[in-house]
């Protein structure tokens, strides 16, 4: 790579249990893409994975090869934009059935006749005939619901969706949520749920990690980030999403400090400490918070 | 009268039989200084209803009455034509990327108003002071700013003609939660500043209801239902606003426990059924809804809805 | 509590792909070189032949004077690249070539983007039954080669320099509409278009000073190839006898008058400025096609 490397990502860190939805919240440029590329092992080639570990059921998987010793069921992925993630040249149910096919050694019979099973599963009301359109024929609602099913298709233990349903109607949106939710029960795979949306997160995950600048600002269980955020950025975020704001503070936009805390410029208590990179201190039982000063606004010294 | 008055607008794309009816027979009051809003999803035809009432698109039949004018008329001239503007929902490419922020907003007035250069140069000063920018960004070119102070500028340059309406087509949909908020606040406090009346557009029901004094639901280019904002949100009366409301996610336990999930998806205008172009999702469909169209009626203190299942109800 | 946001200057933009940042100069020409050596390698024979074409001929001898008891010398001190039939210095005849060709090779470019811009704009942006026509008529100009239709309209007019620069300009002229017209059919789809008609532009103002300036970037690119082949044709179309004739110091003259020494021995006569004109052309080629992959991709 050319240039001076400087960090996209620091010290981030968090873990997801089967059967749990862990929301990853941040807003444009906070890194929360970066994070789940990283460990899918899909980061673009000018980005480099200095450090770190990610480790699956107690195996590393950075360093592995993809084609060679990562197969579907260990990780499957939800993108944003359901039409460009299907391939526009195959038809539904064969991209389904290839899945089948290559994790599950089924035959093409077979692989089909699962496809469609896979299809109905996901809500698919004439399944037939959804499975032998092409992306293009489909709604984007539809055409996440056959997403949602590659995914599914060979049970993976982790499932990273990113933004799934932002490109959605809400009415679609519930229907995703709802289908989503009662799958990874089934399944009880773990889901990294990526979001800029805080109230997507209320509802579907179990516990959060806020990242603000490639950095993790506060982690916690839902309820407590939701009554009793500790960190200044999530109050902010939270306050931003309800409360009246002065118009006639000009948005710094997705622009953070390079050194130190990266919400440093933008937060009310900055200091000088904050030119320093904070550590996390714990709140309460799976709740922490990487800041100086605590909610009462004592140093907090780690 | 009302400032902007709209009457059995149809907008037909394409003809024959790929004939595509984006927007089915829509009325729509809006009163000077008021904030009216047309919320609905993707393909509901919002946008396209906004860019008629500005003038960007003919509609192929039905009334625009902007201020007792005709709205053709009114755009086709070039001193009147400054009354009715819009912003936009891309903030990164509703601004020219070659023009300084400075000669984006001058040139509305320049073009549509005329006047001194002093006095030109002193509007942009006052407008961009109004937007929370400050005169320092006249010479920033747009990807020299971030997203918000973008949009902040497309406010400034749909304002500086002073404009009676302004349409606001999703202006805060592609920016992030914490800019959201403030510019809407901005809007607010421009409206009470310059008592401009907005068409705001948008499928984002919590902005809608934190800026809107009435809003109006689309549903495959009809309005399905229109009420005052508390009204609507407090008490939804057609079925299918009753789910959008539902479905935003939230924060609360229990209106997520109450929430509809509806079947299905929606129909495409070239392919509606006969009667309720709702039926096939609807909790409360019955016989007549098949047959017959319903036609959107007044139900109580100015609330109007389009649905038998409410209207009869009441007449009864 | 609520948090008031400190207005302060962007110190940084942060995307989620971060390119690389800025380098001290001397760095980056080095990563420049590795990077792109023909575009470098490009730059560096263009800035040559400008500055042959700019101060050349102040320092050469007289292109066209002859001298009866030197002819045919071969390369040498005296004269670098030999002389001809007539005694003249084939290296001084060179620099002067490059002067003119380069000066007609550029107006060309400019006098077809001028002319090809323009119209795919007008094209471009309204469209209809003019677009409809324009486009049916640049579809007969580009099946065409272009050196044959440059040859065909210099034949049917006199055999200035001013007529075969109008003439290959025109031959190029469809390469612009094109690649014009292209570029507006997507910006004019862009959001700030629908914004610069409620600024209450007329649609005239919309297309030129709106639209234009954000649809000529490959055209520009699109100049320096074309500049290139246009040295090539009129080069070309001298040797053929068409267009600019002898005496003049011109390459493609040059190659022509001296493409039958050829069989007698004197190869020096056309291999220089034959070697002139494929140096040149590959100049411009290599300047023209980096930026036309960056523009593209």
């Amino acid at each position: 790579m050319v240039g001076t490397p400087h960090s996209l990502l620091r010290d981030v860190a968090f873990g997801v249990q089967a059967g749990e939805i862990l929301g990853i919240v941040g807003e444009s440029g906070s890194g929360k893409t970066m994070a789940s590329l990283s460990v899918i092992g899909l980061l673009p080639s000018a980005i480099e994975l200095r450090a770190g570990s990610v480790m699956l059921e107690g195996r590393e998987l950075v360093g592995e090869d993809l084609t060679v010793e990562r197969s579907s069921s260990d990780i499957s992925m939800i993108f944003q934009q359901p039409r460009s993630a299907l391939n526009p040249t195959m038809r539904a149910g064969r991209q389904v059935a290839r899945v089948l096919e290559i994790n599950q050694g089924l035959g093409k019979a077979e692989a089909r006749d699962r496809a469609v099973e896979m299809l109905q599963h996901v809500g698919i009301s004439g399944a037939d005939r959804v499975a032998r359109a092409y992306p293009h024929q489909l709604s984007g609602g539809m055409s996440q619901r056959v997403m949602v099913a590659m995914a599914l298709a060979c049970k993976p233990r982790l499932l990273i969706a990113d933004e799934p349903t932002t490109a959605l109607d809400v009415t679609i949106q519930a229907q995703i949520f709802d289908l989503m939710r009662s799958l990874v029960e089934e399944v009880g795979c773990g889901v990294l749920f990526i979001t800029h949306d805080l109230a997507a997160v209320a509802e579907m995950c179990d516990r959060v990690v806020v990242m603000y600048g490639g950095q993790v600002m506060e982690t916690a269980g839902i309820d407590d980030l939701l009554d009793d955020p500790e960190h200044p950025y999530t109050q902010y975020l939270l306050e931003s999403t309800e409360k009246e704001i002065d118009p006639r503070v000009v948005d710094v936009g997705v622009n953070f400090a390079l050194t130190g805390c990266r919400f440093s410029h933008r937060c009310p208590h900055a200091h000088a400490a904050c030119n320093e990179f904070p550590a996390s201190y714990p709140v309460g039982e799976g709740h922490a918070s990487a800041c100086f000063l605590n909610k009462e606004g004592r140093v907090v010294t780690s | 009268m009302s400032l902007l008055e709209v009457r059995g607008l149809h907008k037909i794309y394409g003809q024959g039989a790929s004939a595509l009816p984006a927007l089915r027979g829509v009325d729509l009051d809006v009163d000077r200084g008021e904030t009216v809003a047309i919320v609905g999803e993707s393909g509901c035809g919002k946008t396209t209803f906004g860019r008629i009432v500005v003038g960007l698109q003919p509609s192929t039949s039905g009334d625009v009455i902007f201020d007792g004018e005709r709205l053709d008329d009114l755009v086709g001239n070039r001193r009147s034509r400054c009354r009715i503007q819009m912003v936009f929902q891309h903030p990164d490419s509703s601004l020219n990327p070659r023009f300084r922020a400075g000669t984006t907003v001058r040139e509305p007035r320049q073009l549509m108003k005329g006047g001194g250069r002093d006095e030109i140069e002193e509007k942009v000063d006052e407008i961009l002071t109004l937007v929370g920018l400050g005169s320092e960004y006249k010479l920033r070119r747009p990807r020299e700013l971030s997203g918000g102070q973008q949009q902040r500028i497309a406010i400034a340059r749909a304002l500086i003609s002073d404009p009676e309406l302004v349409v606001l087509d999703e202006p805060t949909s592609s920016l992030d939660q914490s800019v959201r908020g403030r510019i809407i606040s901005l809007l607010r406090d421009i409206q009470s500043d310059r008592d401009v009346a907005y068409l705001f557009i948008s499928h984002d029901l919590s902005t809608v209801r934190r800026i809107a004094d009435r809003v109006a639901v689309m549903y495959v280019g009809r309005i399905v239902e229109i009420a005052d904002t508390t009204a609507l949100f407090e008490s939804p009366r057609h079925p299918y606003t009753k789910a959008l409301l539902s479905a935003v996610p939230s924060f609360d336990a229990e209106q997520r426990n109450r929430r509809i999930i509806l079947e299905g998806e929606t129909p495409s205008p070239s392919d509606l059924p006969v009667g309720c172009s709702f039926q096939e999702r609807c909790p409360l469909v019955h016989d007549r809804c098949r047959r017959e169209t319903p036609s959107l009626e007044k139900v109580e203190g100015g609330r109007s809805v389009e649905c038998f299942a409410v209207t009869d109800r009441v007449s009864q | 509590m609520s948090a008031p946001v400190p207005d302060r200057s962007p110190d940084f933009v942060a995307t989620e792909f971060e390119g690389p940042e800025e380098l001290p100069r001397g760095k980056r020409m080095i990563g420049m070189v590795r990077r792109k050596p023909l575009l470098v390698m490009g730059v560096t024979l263009l800035v040559l032949f400008v500055g042959l074409a700019i101060v050349g001929p102040f320092f050469v001898r007289d292109p066209l004077s002859t001298d009866v008891t030197n002819t045919f010398l071969r390369p040498s001190r005296a004269h670098w690249f030999g002389t001809d039939l007539f005694g003249r210095d084939v290296f001084a005849r060179s620099v002067h070539a490059a002067r003119l060709d380069l000066a007609i090779g550029v107006t060309i470019a400019l006098l077809a983007m001028l002319v090809g811009t323009t119209i795919g704009v007008v094209s471009g942006f309204f469209g209809g039954a003019i677009d409809e026509l324009l486009m049916r008529f640049t579809d007969v100009m580009l099946a065409f080669p272009g050196f044959v239709l440059a040859l065909i309209i210099v034949a049917a007019l006199e055999e200035t320099i001013l007529n075969v620069i109008l003439a290959v300009a025109a031959a190029f002229v469809p390469y612009f509409i094109r690649l014009t017209r292209a570029e507006v059919l997507k910006e004019r789809e862009l959001e700030y278009v629908d914004g610069a008609r409620l600024a209450g532009n007329s649609s005239w103002r919309v297309a030129f000073r709106h639209v234009m300036p954000n649809s000529l970037a490959p055209s520009i690119v699109g100049a320096t190839l074309v500049t290139g082949y246009a040295v090539l044709t009129v080069a070309g179309l001298a040797f053929l006898s068409v267009g600019i004739q002898p005496p003049t110091a011109e390459w493609g003259v040059m190659v022509g008058e001296g493409a039958k020494d050829v069989i007698t021995g004197e190869w020096w006569t056309s291999l220089f400025p034959g070697a002139m004109i494929v140096v040149a052309v590959m100049a411009f080629h290599f300047i023209g096609d980096e930026f036309a992959g960056e523009t593209t991709s």
